[in-house]
């Protein structure tokens, strides 16, 4: 036997060797997720795959999730570790790989805010084959095997922005447009349907159109100014997203001229209801995202308890000008400020 | 004014026309005196000046970028650059804004000083980008993509996902967002200002300077260029340095706009800055293009997305018509480019025969 065959015969050995643990590491991994339903596990991995880094609301979400961690952690006795895995912006093709990463790394239990549900859909469903516990937290993927939602209800969402529009506009003929965002995300389609279907109830009122953009501040604003100005009988907006907002173009707007009810009371929002520009906002409870999601990640893997309500829905609670300076607090924890 | 942009200005006019007659009118009330009185809805001055606030990012951009597609290069990284030059200009604006830590520096240090950051880092981005070009003589498409996920990288890292806003409003309101009535209608003058100011030293640059000729030189042909003893990779340095600095200039009209900048902006728009250097008649080949066809490129495709709103057409097909009248926009622009060429030659032919005629 010449040394290049006994190389041969070494690196096939070598590659037996490995490919042999890769299936014993893979068929032990239902034992581990098995004994850590049954509580024998000491240290616990969750992670949390938003579905962009530049969005704020996400970073509140993450807070929420490590304070919930930290919190568990003492109150169960074990450790629980919170990975943060999200693209840096919108990619679901991303989102499937970093699901495929966590599964690979032994993650106990993922929660995921889906920019596409039908991308994430398959490898939600192959992660729970595998035996991890997959949730999903602000945008849904109802057609997975993900065992609950976690977020705010989208459709009543745009129902409750609509109805309160209607009430700030008051009696008299009112047109009204709405920011549609990027058009592919099912959340936001959720929310016009609702906003749509509420605005039915008003005969006074005319839906002027929605008008979609990229989900990013100064070109959701550029949109609207434009939309605006076209449009200058438009007496209100009925924002089911609210990026606009972010920046500060919208503020020259003669306060109460046009009525604006708007999704979320992110801090660069608050301006806006402060100068009257925006009547109100509905606050989107983002630190509450991690911090729930966490909690029920913990109840499933840990303690093997089912969540009570498959759809957990969050509260969207109303913010005005009085609740300017307790959110602007609010935030300063969110964002560990 | 050359034939071809003149083939641009005639689709542009053509565009004016169909959008004035079809968008129709509204009636407007005068906040002032209460009267109401009919406008029309794409030609009216508020229309307009929305128009060129919305073209003024992209066509100072996209004169960077023809500078660099003259030369036969390509900057994938504009956007990424507008977004790095904005995030630097937003932190710095931040620091002396009405919250920051500098609040009550004079604004004769703090607007000079902003234009200066996001100029600057434009420009150092910019510079970077011809570094890597130049040096390590790799293709400026690979370069510019691995530096446009850099750029944005570090905007990311510097924001940490923040939005920044509570600028000095002696840049806001003071500068870029200067208000002039006219009428009853509030007018927002200097984005358009700044874009005409930058295409005019384009125009001249690009016609009359010596290191202008000197990149058409370098686009037409790179070896003979080298060889007829012209200084290559400086002039290739200095366009891609303009490029960055074209979108720094960009940035800070965004900044003193939209008042808030965070590590998602200028998303996607290295392609609408491209698209609008093509339109306007540059030559992903090298050798060819204007600044003035940039601007008037950039007006197009910007005119077309105001049109889907004057007309109301439904939004889910306007990417669609967006995409169908570029196409149709650059091919009245072949079809006019060759019969221009078959002219030439005709009167090529025709003088060669009177010659031949007087032998």
């Amino acid at each position: 036997m010449t040394p290049l065959h006994i190389l041969r015969v070494l690196g096939l050995a070598g590659l037996a060797t490995l490919f042999a643990t890769g299936c014993g590491k893979s068929t032990n991994q239902p034992d581990s997720q098995t004994s850590a339903k049954s509580g024998t596990k000491s240290e616990y991995t969750f992670a949390l795959v938003a579905k962009s880094q530049s969005n704020p609301v996400f970073q509140a979400a993450r807070v929420g999730a490590e304070d919930a961690a930290a919190g568990l952690s003492k109150k169960l006795g074990v450790k629980i570790t919170v990975l943060w895995r999200t693209p840096n912006e919108d990619d679901a093709q991303k989102q499937v790989e970093y699901i495929e990463q966590l599964v690979l790394q032994g993650a106990d239990g993922i929660s995921v805010s889906c920019s596409e549900a039908e991308t994430l859909a398959p490898a939600i469903n192959r992660a729970v084959d595998q035996g991890v516990a997959v949730m999903c937290f602000d945008s849904d993927a109802p057609a997975s095997k993900r065992f609950c939602y976690h977020g705010t209800d989208d459709i009543e969402c745009g129902h409750i922005i609509m109805r309160e529009l209607a009430a700030v506009l008051g009696p008299g003929k009112h047109v009204v447009a709405i920011p549609g965002g990027n058009q592919n995300a099912r959340n936001l389609q959720n929310r016009i349907k609702g906003a749509l279907d509420e605005a039915a109830n008003y005969p006074n009122i005319t839906i002027r159109g929605v008008y979609y953009s990229k989900e990013v501040p100064q070109d959701a604003a550029a949109r609207i100014e434009e939309v605006q100005t076209a449009n200058p009988d438009i007496d209100g907006w009925g924002m089911i997203g609210s990026w606009s907002l972010f920046t500060d173009a919208l503020l020259k707007w003669e306060p109460g001229k046009v009525k604006i009810v708007a999704m979320d009371a992110l801090p660069a929002e608050l301006p806006y209801l402060t100068k009257g520009v925006v009547q109100k906002l509905y606050a989107q409870q983002t630190y509450r995202w991690g911090e729930r999601s966490v909690e029920l990640l913990a109840d499933k893997v840990i303690l093997g308890k089912n969540p009570a309500n498959v759809m957990d829905y969050s509260e969207l609670p109303p913010v005005t000008k009085d609740d300017v300076q307790q959110y602007e607090q609010n935030w300063k924890k969110w964002l560990r400020q | 004014m050359r034939f071809k942009e003149t083939g641009l200005l005639g689709v542009l006019l053509a565009l004016g026309l169909v959008l004035t007659i079809s968008g129709g009118s509204l009636q407007v009330r005068d906040s002032n005196t209460g009267t109401v009185h009919t406008v029309n809805k794409f030609l009216r001055a508020d229309n307009l000046d929305i128009l060129a606030k919305n073209t003024s990012f992209f066509a100072i951009m996209a004169i960077g970028a023809t500078f660099v597609i003259i030369t036969g290069g390509i900057d994938l990284s504009v956007g990424a650059v507008y977004c790095l030059a904005a995030v630097c200009g937003a932190m710095f604006l931040h620091h002396f804004g009405p919250r920051g830590e500098g609040a009550g520096a004079s604004p004769w240090l703090v607007v000079p000083g902003a234009i200066l950051v996001c100029v600057g880092a434009g420009m150092l981005c910019g510079l970077i980008n011809g570094l890597g070009v130049v040096l390590l003589r790799v293709h400026p498409f690979v370069i510019t993509l691995g530096t446009m996920a850099i750029y944005r990288g570090v905007a990311f890292v510097m924001t940490k996902a923040q939005a920044f806003t509570a600028f000095p409003p002696q840049f806001t309101d003071g500068l870029i967002r200067y208000k002039i009535m006219w009428g009853d209608t509030n007018l927002y003058p200097v984005p358009l200002i700044i874009m005409l100011g930058v295409t005019v030293f384009a125009v001249w640059f690009l016609k009359h300077a010596v290191n202008g000729r000197y990149i058409f030189a370098v686009g037409g042909n790179e070896q003979a260029a080298l060889f007829s003893g012209l200084p290559v990779k400086a002039i290739k340095l200095k366009v891609y340095a303009f490029s960055g600095m074209t979108a720094g200039i960009a940035a800070m009209i965004m900044l003193g706009y939209y008042g808030s900048a965070s590590s998602d902006a200028g998303k996607g728009y290295e392609l609408d800055v491209i698209a609008a250097a093509v339109v306007g008649g540059a030559s992903l080949a090298g050798g060819r293009g204007t600044a003035l066809g940039a601007l008037l490129g950039a007006l197009i495709i910007q005119m077309i997305g105001n049109g889907i709103v004057i007309l109301n057409i439904d939004q889910n097909y306007s990417q669609i018509v967006i995409g169908a009248v570029i196409v149709l926009a650059v091919l009245l622009d072949r079809i006019n480019s060759t019969l221009r060429e078959k002219r030439l030659a005709r009167a090529a032919q025709s003088a060669r025969l009177s010659r031949q005629d007087e032998t």
